[in-house]
């Protein structure tokens, strides 16, 4: 099983989650990392539009307060196992809107964050890496998941 | 004694098709090993690296293992059972596929008109799914796969019209698969008819709205309505989604080829294999790849009066110019 767990790692499918960004990382997502100089594509990766298909979620923004629900019952819908990343310094710290009135971030205080990428906006090899960090923490995941048996259909 | 024993003969040839030859293995690794080749292709022709050309198996393995969701909401028996509807309409296509020179398919039933009914089932499960998954987006990619589905038909079904009246003659039409590649290897191939380029112009049309690629990617948008009726399903279920797309493309693309160029290489069985692949191959750059890498996405309404429009009328001077004995 080993071998088919190495190889599922290969096929990263990625979904982004805005909580309140500015926008500034989730452009770095979506154009950035595919253009032909990075091409995150030549991973395995592809963008979802669906949260069921997801594997790797990339969070960005500081969770405002308008969002926070919203935001917490998509990531419950991704199936697992699944690998959390926080993009940019926002979701890390809250960045510059960190003590705002309406921001209730830092992500890590609701959901369990794997992955920090510094930056404003991270550079695009930093979100490569990142992926391939993830990929790594997947890989983990799917063993121990395995080891424990868990193989279940959940009722959503 | 004598029934039973070629009974049981036919059973084998049937399930040799159903499973390995024509259907099944065949059509199934083809299938992918096609829609990888095309992400490749597309990557490289917006000049990236692009994925593995193993990366659909990849994704299949992956998706098997993940946790599989039932929406609480959801049509739960119909909601299970759409996935499975698509692959077993495509795969018993696939099995009736004839391969010219190599393989008749499933003996005595290769026929034109089952053909036509079997290639809606894949849309109609996606319809299904849409519409037992108890999700507005759902429901959204349901009645824009109908939609476009009631476009596409009409063209399809005047080429088919067309072609068995150009086979059939004096008999009016001929819906035989096998006859049609016997006409075409007497009388010559209808790529180089001019009466049928028309058709084959409106089958070309065809091709990408009813594998649901650019510009016709409309009921499974994803950056829309978030992947319409596939958004519910998660693991295995998606899996089967993907297979059914892989065959899909093998089917259509076979079909294709069998009414439009069915011209053998020689005798040999494995040379005859190879060239109908790359045959399948031509049509699928020359309709799909090179189309979806420079397109965006068309509204329905635009699709819809789109293949009403061009494809049906191109159909449609095919048929009149076959009705009228050219």
């Amino acid at each position: 099983m080993n071998f088919l767990n190495n190889i599922a790692t290969k096929s990263p499918w990625l979904f982004r989650i805005n909580a309140g960004s500015c926008n500034g990382c989730d452009v770095e997502l979506a154009t950035t990392a595919f253009i032909p100089r990075f091409d995150v594509e030549r991973l395995g990766c592809k963008y979802c539009g669906s949260p069921r298909h997801a594997d790797i979620v990339l969070i960005t923004g500081p969770l405002t307060a308008r969002v926070k629900e919203k935001v917490l019952k998509v990531w419950e819908e991704i199936p697992e196992p699944k690998v959390t990343v926080a993009v940019g310094i926002c979701p890390i710290t809250g960045g510059v809107f960190r003590g705002g009135h309406s921001i209730e971030g830092p992500i890590d205080k609701y959901l369990p964050v794997d992955v920090n990428v510094p930056g404003c906006p991270p550079r695009p090899q930093a979100i490569m890496e990142a992926i391939l960090l993830a990929k790594e923490i997947w890989l983990k995941r799917i063993e121990e998941a395995e080891r424990k048996g868990v193989r279940h259909v959940q009722i959503s | 004694m004598q029934d039973t024993y070629s009974y049981l003969v036919f059973l084998g040839i049937a399930l040799f098709n159903l499973l390995i030859f024509p259907g099944g293995l065949f059509a199934l690794s083809l299938g992918i090993l096609f829609k990888g080749l095309d992400r490749k292709i597309e990557a490289r022709l917006q000049r990236r690296v692009g994925p593995p050309i193993i990366q659909p198996i990849i994704d299949i393995v992956k998706l098997s293992g993940k946790e599989a969701m039932l929406p609480e909401t959801a049509q739960r028996p119909l909601f299970q059972f759409a996935p499975l509807l698509g692959f077993v309409g495509m795969a018993i296509c696939a099995a009736l596929l004839p391969i010219p020179g190599v393989s008749k398919g499933l003996p005595a039933m290769g026929d034109m008109l089952v053909y036509f009914y079997l290639l809606q089932l894949p849309a109609v499960a996606l319809m299904i799914a849409g519409s037992s998954s108890s999700s507005p987006y759902g429901a959204l990619g349901f009645s824009r796969e109908m939609t476009l589905m009631f476009a596409y038909e009409i063209p399809l079904l005047m080429v088919i019209l067309a072609v068995a009246m150009k086979v059939g003659g004096e008999n009016f039409a001929e819906f035989s698969l096998i006859n049609i590649i016997d006409y075409q290897a007497q009388h010559g191939q209808f790529i180089a008819n001019w009466v049928m380029i028309p058709a084959f112009l409106a089958y070309l049309f065809f091709l990408p709205g009813t594998m649901g690629v650019p510009p016709f990617d409309i009921p499974e948008a994803e950056t829309e309505i978030i992947e319409g009726p596939l958004l519910e399903y998660s693991g295995a279920a998606l899996a089967f989604f993907q297979l059914t797309s892989a065959l899909k493309n093998i089917v259509v693309l076979g079909f294709g080829v069998v009414i439009f160029f069915p011209m053998t290489l020689g005798e040999n069985i494995f040379i005859n294999i190879i060239w109908f692949a790359v045959k399948c191959f031509i049509l699928m750059l020359i309709s799909t790849t090179f189309v979806k890498s420079a397109t965006g996405r068309f509204r329905i309404e635009q699709a819809f009066s789109f293949y009403l429009k061009i494809p049906a009328l191109l159909a449609a001077i095919s048929l009149i110019l076959v009705w009228l004995n050219f």
